[in-house]
């Protein structure tokens, strides 16, 4: 792992002579890439790896030859910018990479596992914290606060503000074993990894609080356990008094810490009176009108939330994206998903730079209404195309947003050939098959092929289709199916090529 | 801010992606050696998934997977399949899903081998990995076709 990185690093070096613009795009990639690395890793990854400037030059001219397929990787990487995570090991499946842990590959620290065992703590972003904070801050949680505040707040770890976050965490965690006296023992475990993960934060917080709180917590150890502990006991002594200020200070991380102690300390006080509370007024915040004050359902809420908004984003993205289930608008973009990494493997094939025979992507967009053009690659076969067929493969390979418009409803759809021809005659039919999942039939290798259009120009030949919305999970296996198969064969062009003359187009609806 | 992290990280450099990728493109074109056709268009998938992973940057866990995914291909491919380090043994350390209340298992743990480096997300950062995925997907499918585009002229 280390050699092969090393490697790559040491390709750097020769990228010093790369063209302005490369240097300008690699500089700019570097520095934004430092920074996401200082702000992601400032606690865990210790890269040595990574850190390793660009001075390590083992192999100047080893990357050419590492492999005549792969010199334009090892280009690549060595513009990689040193801060990106250990991609040395290039034997490290994908999987492995997603642990979803932000902080990059080489994570994979026990304090990383547990921490991203906890779940989405670290997924949410901050002013998500910011709104619980202040949802805190305005209800009052009742009943079995503690867990509530401790959820909450521990989803306010995010990792860009884990500093900040986590004292609050270790606050609103420390109070939960004092407040509940049995406490939930489910939750310990996870401020316990937060502890361990963010051992210098925790020693950091040591030092803050102790300004604030009770001085009996000097006495606590600082182990994360014994923190946390001595967290509770001095925070209830300590928050009352914290002003209701604004939270997200992170200048001044004593006050986050005051306000969020306050503000689980206003949850807890109404445990307190459950669990035997302890004296200081606290805060009564009403819940919000018509919503669960359950800290559980509190934080499901939010999930909920994030899902959704996540979702409408998405929708945003995928075309013909008017679902409103969740489910077939999953369907919609795991098919839209496969549709492109099928395209980008089709494009791949039919970018030979006319060193192989590539038909033209045929596919018709009548609302596109461009101009012609007949610009054909490829040797083999192109004369025969009609000049609508040229102009649409130069739509298509051109400009893919028109492309990408197919999906958006115009109803056309990539069909495989079977079934191209079985609807050949149909004028006009619903919804056809083969949608999103790029059926992209292929006569040669190199084509993506919808089937051509027929002299008919009403029933346009087939773009890349959601037409076939509906039929969701079948239609891309089969048109993938379709273009493996087709692919298999390789290319007997001129056969191919007949049989896809004769199928049709696809009608819109 | 949830929205400014969002549309900074959205938009891909389509500068830097075509930059990656032509370069790429352009060395594997200097190397008259391919044997077969089939490698040669898989090199080429490889350096179009290489050059979006590396536009995208290494904050996405998607980018960072797809890259060390790359690497792998490559080097199976090279080298027969690997034995110096075995991918098995890091199969096994694959992190459990972190999120076990998820309801839909079927089409999220789809999504989840679709997606790479999103094994084991929760759903909403699923959802946001994907959607990054999309658009990088999206600029790269452009870039190919535009540079099929201007090949054919």
């Amino acid at each position: 792992m280390q050699q092969s990185s090393r490697e790559m690093q040491g390709m750097a070096s020769s990228l010093n002579g790369i063209p302005s613009s490369a240097g300008v795009a690699a500089a700019a990639a570097q520095i934004a890439l430092q920074e996401l690395h200082n702000g992601h890793r400032q606690q865990q990854i210790q890269n040595p790896s990574m850190q390793v400037p660009a001075a390590h030059f083992d192999h100047s001219t080893a990357g050419s030859e590492a492999g005549s397929h792969d010199d334009f990787f090892d280009q690549m990487l060595s513009s990689l910018p040193s801060s990106w995570p250990d991609l040395g090991n290039p034997k490290v499946p994908w999987d492995l990479t997603s642990s979803s842990n932000p902080n990059g590959l080489a994570g994979k620290s026990p304090e990383e596992s547990a921490t991203a065992a906890a779940e989405g703590l670290q997924y949410a972003p901050y002013d998500e914290s910011l709104l619980l904070a202040s949802r805190l801050r305005q209800h009052q949680i009742s009943g079995g606060s503690s867990p509530a505040g401790k959820q909450m707040l521990l989803q306010l770890n995010h990792p860009h503000q884990q500093q900040q976050q986590q004292q609050m965490l270790l606050q609103g965690m420390g109070r939960s074993p004092v407040a509940t006296s049995g406490g939930d023992s489910g939750l310990l475990p996870m401020p316990l990894s937060l502890g361990s993960a963010g051992s210098a934060d925790s020693r950091l917080l040591v030092d803050r609080s102790r300004d604030e709180l009770d001085p009996s917590f000097r006495s606590n150890p600082t182990g994360g356990e014994g923190l946390y502990n001595g967290f509770g006991g001095s925070l209830q002594g300590g928050a009352q008094a914290a002003p209701q200020q604004h939270f997200h200070h992170p200048q001044g991380p004593s006050m986050p810490a005051q306000n969020f102690g306050g503000a689980p300390s206003a949850g807890v006080g109404q445990a307190g009176a459950a669990g035997g509370g302890t004296a200081p007024p606290r805060q009564r915040v009403r819940a919000r009108r018509g919503q669960a004050t359950d800290p559980h359902s509190i934080a499901e809420r939010l999930r909920r939330e994030r899902i959704a908004e996540r979702m409408k984003a998405l929708q945003e993205l995928v075309p013909n994206a008017n679902k409103t289930d969740k489910a077939s608008m999953l369907d919609e973009i795991i098919d839209y998903v496969k549709f492109l990494q099928l395209q980008v493997k089709v494009l791949s094939m039919s970018r030979l730079g006319g060193a192989a025979a590539v038909a033209p992507v045929v596919s018709d967009m009548p609302s596109e209404g461009q101009s012609g053009r007949s610009g054909i690659n490829g040797a083999a076969g192109n004369d025969s195309l009609t000049v609508t067929e040229h102009q649409v493969a130069k739509l298509m390979e051109e400009d893919m947003g028109s492309a990408m418009q197919y999906l958006q409803g115009k109803g056309l759809c990539l069909m495989p050939i079977s079934l191209a021809s079985a609807i050949s005659s149909a004028t006009c039919h619903p919804r056809p098959v083969a949608g999103n999942g790029g059926g992209i039939h292929h006569l040669n290798p190199g084509c993506l092929i919808p089937a051509p259009p027929p002299s008919n120009h009403n029933n346009p030949a087939v773009g890349s289709g959601a037409g076939g919305g509906g039929d969701g999970p079948s239609s891309p296996s089969m048109s993938v199916l379709t273009v493996q198969s087709a692919m298999a064969n390789g290319g007997d062009t001129d056969v191919s090529r007949t049989s896809v003359k004769d199928a049709a187009s696809v009608s819109k609806p | 801010m949830n929205r400014k992290n969002s549309n900074k990280s959205r938009n891909p450099n389509k500068p830097t992606l075509a930059f990656y990728f032509l370069r790429a493109l352009a060395c594997i074109n200097k190397k008259t050696s391919m044997a077969s056709y089939n490698q040669r268009s898989g090199t080429i998938k490889r350096a179009a998934y290489a050059s979006m992973a590396l536009a995208a940057g290494p904050k996405r866990a998607w980018s960072r997977a797809v890259l060390c995914r790359v690497l792998w291909w490559g080097s199976s491919r090279l080298h027969g399949f690997p034995t110096r380090r075995r991918p098995r043994a890091f199969f096994h350390r694959r992190v459990r899903v972190a999120d076990p209340k998820l309801r839909e298992p079927s089409k999220a743990d789809v999504l989840r081998r679709l997606v790479p480096g999103a094994k084991a997300m929760d759903l909403s950062r699923l959802l946001e990995e994907t959607a990054h995925y999309i658009q990088y997907l999206r600029a790269q499918v452009l870039l190919m076709q535009n540079v099929v585009g201007s090949v054919s002229d």
